[in-house]
């Protein structure tokens, strides 16, 4: 009961993978971020997301913004959010062994899921915004995937440019090569740290705002992304955040791939299975990065 | 014991232990005799929590290498247990090791490639392999039934799988006092202060690892076959459920990480007081959780055993 | 308050404590565990609120064998190993006269083997599952549809129309994979061609390869097999994808007005099934929902009204028998013929709901309408569904 796979079909699937995979190198790059800077694997990244997305929601269906004009809005937010969670909690355990960053961030991911569980109850939300595709020959763009590509490509070079041309974009790169060195030449750790963690954090919300249009908002909806964030980094190569984009077109374009092909239900096993092949045969990841 | 870690307590104490213990161990023995129905299917419960929550210290608390998925391994176990009993005809009580066997077979299949790497790709690994296992289960359909789960045929066995049920708390708090006091123990501790120094005194940390990780899969797998038995009936979503690793770090974690009995104190005080308090407040307490895991690591890392052994000065080996 | 006076009171009050449970028997205290936290949280709410609701009723009607009747009820957090503990002490602690059904199959699956142990009559509202009926027990009692006939009425208008090829996607978890079967079943013995079938897994949000491949089998009807946030996303992807297939209906999620809400003119032509609805011709239907309504401040949705009937369906079984006896009651809800809000209650041998009828909508114009069976049809389907950039 299956269909022969046509060459469009397979077109149709790749545009899908690209535009899915956008998000995920946007999200990625967050966590690729606070993992280079901190050494610390943020599990509450993917909650962040989720804050974002009802972010949007709220003002989209509360104010009547224009969804896609409520990213700045949860950026800003959610970099305050990320940096008070530094300021207050995550300093504490930047210095410490793993494991008390990861379960810290594992508890306040899980705090965050629940309070908004209920706060805004488990009820699914969604932002009606584009519906519709733009026809180009056989294949159908997705609108309002297609101008979340947009967004997120926009949001993701805009990161790039900070961390290339900025004096703060540079302190944080020089942070994230060697913490000691970027002491001795005179910046303020502290400081790169905070702001690191805000603008993750901020990176995660764009992600989630931009998602809010596309699919159903729910309390949990976040988890899931903590996962894929880190499985980019893996693919591109921790430490490496140009590794982070093609890390995040891979991981979309082998989802949709693993669903044309087999079926939709093994596209998250065939993801994890990568991940795993990876980490056997090239930990550094496919770009090559910095060995942890 | 190795005498690199026996810690001479006073005679008087440690005869004082054992005999509560053997007091503990008859009255749980003797009590589903006279406890109603609920009285022991609630102690079955809390046993499950000290196999679940031992487990988890046996890798998280002992190597610092944190597990974020080790519902995988009760998942499994379930599976295989019940696979075994409704296939291929299995006493339940032989279905129960195999459910841990899995557990192990499993760990391996994840620890290999994992753990051979520092730093947290082992508990990312992990975070993302309860979700993968339930695609592959309700995926191979033929065998597990897929998401209509597998029914297991009428059997009133909660008397005897409390017993063993307890047997396999007893057994995982037993193996964790072997281990914390034995030079392997110590080698994994060591692992946890400093895997560099660890590897530079000449421990194979990777064998170490992987053995402490195989040892904290089985317990789970054979837990996870006896529930299976027990409810009678299993689906993928109600077997790897994220929040039961939440609870099991938890209990863990208040216990007092890395210690013998933390787990237990740990499973104990955190089910009577779900079951007595929190109940009556459903939407909180999983918030709870959090904010006790944060509470944890930042102020006492080390647990309320942790706490009291810094404070009266017990020995490292409760 | 002086301390004298409080005294007093307080002595008046153990007085009357003590004095009161002696006049009568007592209340009639019914226990049950639903999922107010977890997964199924919403829809184990709107259970819950059946319940109080249906407890509310009987009490004004003066009770169940002269006795008040009262809900005992716990969280399960909708798990199974939850809920199985719970009814444990339900009926071994708090010594409940009865028990009725938890929200879900799979916690229904688990708490059956408690409740047979024990004798407890379970009349279970809101599990669908089949299987659980069909396994030899004999106190658990039906009251919906089971989830195989869900998509009955998508593929037998189809047939009368003469359609000839059906794709069925499904979520893989138990209800859908039942519902999905169900409808495979029927399309075959109706002599229609399945071309395509293939399940997703619980929380997917990207249809877009799946949809890829329906449109290149190219259906005359799309069955989903679905919950809420999947039909959504299902919908949406259609239309991105232009899949546009002569008739397209979902299973559980079309029917909720967040569904039309979400999807706006998206929604329109979508076929959906459902329990219940207010508009049904049932006896006292409206005013029920009026009544819920001014209650709890909200809509009823299929599981309240089920949660409600199975209450009912219940008392009317003891009252017919005259006592709490299992085995009476047991007979008099095997014999049982009732119609309620909810519709039909007739049960066979095994407990099996065979009376209950689903029915099938059409979205049109931002109203439910009614469609199948004839009998209960409120208006004529909409045929074939327009393309999606005329809707």
């Amino acid at each position: 009961m299956s269909v022969a796979i046509t060459p469009v079909m397979l077109g149709q699937v790749v545009v899908s993978g690209i535009l899915a995979g956008s998000l995920y190198a946007l999200v990625a790059l967050g966590l690729a971020l606070i993992f280079g800077v901190m050494r610390v694997i943020n599990i509450a990244h993917g909650p962040l997301l989720m804050l974002g997305a009802y972010t949007t929601y709220f003002l989209t269906t509360g104010l009547g913004l224009n969804p896609f004009l409520t990213l700045p809005v949860s950026m800003t937010l959610m970099f305050l959010v990320g940096a008070l969670l530094q300021r207050t909690l995550v300093f504490r355990v930047v210095d410490a062994p793993e494991l008390s960053s990861l379960l810290l961030t594992f508890g306040i991911s899980i705090a965050l899921v629940n309070l908004a569980q209920l706060l805004f109850t488990s009820d699914l939300r969604a932002v009606e915004y584009i519906t519709g595709a733009w026809v180009v020959g056989p294949l159908a763009f997705s609108k309002s995937r297609v101008i979340a590509f947009g967004f997120a490509a926009a949001v993701t070079a805009l990161a790039f440019l900070f961390l290339q041309k900025t004096r703060l974009g540079k302190a944080i790169r020089a942070t994230s090569q060697s913490r000691e060195v970027a002491m001795v030449c005179g910046i303020d750790v502290q400081r790169v740290h905070l702001i690191t963690f805000g603008l993750a954090s901020a990176l995660a919300a764009a992600g989630g705002s931009l998602l809010a249009v596309i699919v159903a908002i729910q309390p949990e909806m976040g988890q899931v992304w903590t996962f894929k964030s880190f499985l980019v980094i893996v693919l591109g190569g921790a430490g490496n955040y140009p590794g982070a984009l093609l890390g995040g077109l891979l991981l979309g374009l082998v989802e949709q791939l693993a669903s044309l092909f087999l079926t939709t239900q093994l596209s998250e096993v065939v993801a994890y299975v990568l991940l795993v092949l990876v980490l056997l045969v090239r930990p550094t990841g496919l770009l090559g990065g910095r060995q942890v | 014991m190795s005498p690199a870690v026996a810690v001479r307590h006073p005679l008087s104490l440690r005869v004082g232990v054992a005999a509560g213990l053997a007091v503990l161990v008859a009255a749980l023995a003797l009590y589903p005799l006279v406890g109603s129905g609920y009285g022991v299917r609630s102690t079955l419960q809390v046993f499950a929590w000290i196999a679940l929550a031992g487990s988890w210290n046996l890798i998280s608390g002992l190597t610092g290498y944190v597990s974020f998925g080790h519902v995988a391994f009760f998942g499994i176990g379930a599976y295989t247990g019940a696979i075994l009993i409704t296939q291929h005809d299995w006493p339940w009580p032989l279905a129960a090791p195999a459910g841990g066997l899995a557990g192990a077979a499993l760990a391996l299949l994840i620890g290999w490639p994992c753990l051979r790497l520092k730093g947290p790709y082992f508990a990312i690994a992990m975070l993302g392999l309860n979700e993968v296992l339930r695609a592959l289960v309700s995926y191979f359909e033929g065998l597990t039934g897929g998401g209509s789960g597998l029914s297991l045929p009428t059997l009133d066995a909660t008397r005897p799988i409390y017993y063993a049920m307890g047997l396999l708390a007893a057994l995982v708090v037993a193996v964790t006092y072997l281990i914390v006091t034995s030079r392997f123990g110590l080698r994994l501790m060591t692992i946890r202060e400093d895997e560099v120094a660890a590897e530079a005194m000449g421990i194979d940390t990777f064998r170490h690892k992987l053995y402490a990780f195989l040892l904290s899969a089985v317990g789970p797998g054979v837990a996870g076959a006896l529930t299976a038995r027990d409810q009678g009936y299993i689906e993928p979503i109600s077997v790897f459920p994220l929040a039961t690793t939440v609870t099991m770090i938890v209990m863990v974690l208040f216990g007092g990480k890395g210690t013998v009995w933390g787990p237990v104190l740990g499973a104990v005080v955190l089910f009577v007081a779900q079951e007595m308090v929190w109940a009556r407040y459903p939407y909180v307490h999983p918030m709870l959780f959090g904010a006790i895991i944060v509470a944890v690591v930042l102020v006492m890392p080390r647990g309320v055993l942790g706490l009291l052994q810094t404070r009266y000065r017990l020995p490292r080996t409760i | 308050m002086t301390r004298r006076g409080l005294s007093a009171l307080i002595a008046v009050a153990v007085v009357m404590a003590a004095t009161v449970p002696a006049d009568a028997q007592g209340p009639i205290r019914i226990g049950a565990s639903l999922s107010l936290t977890g997964t199924y949280a919403k829809l184990g709410k709107n259970q819950h609120e059946g319940y109080k609701l249906c407890e509310k009723d009987l009490n004004a009607r003066g009770g169940l064998l002269g006795r008040k009747v009262e809900f005992v009820v716990y969280d399960d957090q909708s798990t199974p190993a939850t809920a199985v503990r719970l009814y444990e002490k339900l009926i071994t602690e708090d010594k409940v006269d009865a028990v009725m059904g938890p929200y879900s199959s799979p916690v229904t699956e688990a708490v059956a083997n408690v409740t047979e142990k024990y004798r407890k009559v379970l009349v279970a509202p809101l599990a669908a599952t089949t299987s659980i009926f069909k396994k030899g027990r004999k106190y658990i009692f039906m009251v919906i549809s089971p989830a195989e006939v869900y998509l009955e009425g998508l593929v037998d208008m189809a047939a009368k129309r003469g359609l000839k090829t059906v794709a069925i996607v499904n979520e893989d978890t138990l209800f859908s994979k039942a519902a999905a079967s169900g409808a495979e079943e029927l399309a075959k013995k109706k002599g229609m061609q399945v071309v395509f079938k293939e399940a997703y897994p619980k929380g997917n949000t990207d249809f877009s390869a799946l949809l890829t491949k329906v449109r290149a089998a190219n259906p005359d009807v799309l069955a989903a097999a679905t919950y809420f946030d999947d039909a959504v996303a299902l919908t949406r992807q259609m239309r991105e994808l232009n899949v546009n297939p002569k008739m397209y209906g979902v299973t559980v999620g079309g029917d909720l007005p967040e569904f039309y809400e979400t999807l706006k003119q998206n929604a329109e032509y979508v076929y959906g099934a459902t329990q219940w609805e207010p508009t049904l011709p049932f006896p006292g239907n409206q005013e029920w929902f009026e009544t819920y309504k001014k209650e709890f401040g909200r809509e009823p949705s299929y599981h309240s009204a089920a949660g409600y009937a199975g209450c009912l369906i219940y008392a009317e079984a003891v009252k017919r028998a005259g006592t709490l006896d299992a085995d009476k009651v047991r007979d008099q809800l095997l014999k049982l013929e009732m119609r309620t809000i909810f519709g039909d209650y007739k049960v066979d041998q095994d407990g099996f709901q065979v009376a209950h009828k689903m029915v099938t909508f059409q979205w049109q114009k931002e109203k439910k309408v009614i469609v199948w069976p004839e009998e209960l049809a409120a208006g004529k389907a909409i045929f074939p569904t327009p393309p999606w950039n005329q809707r």
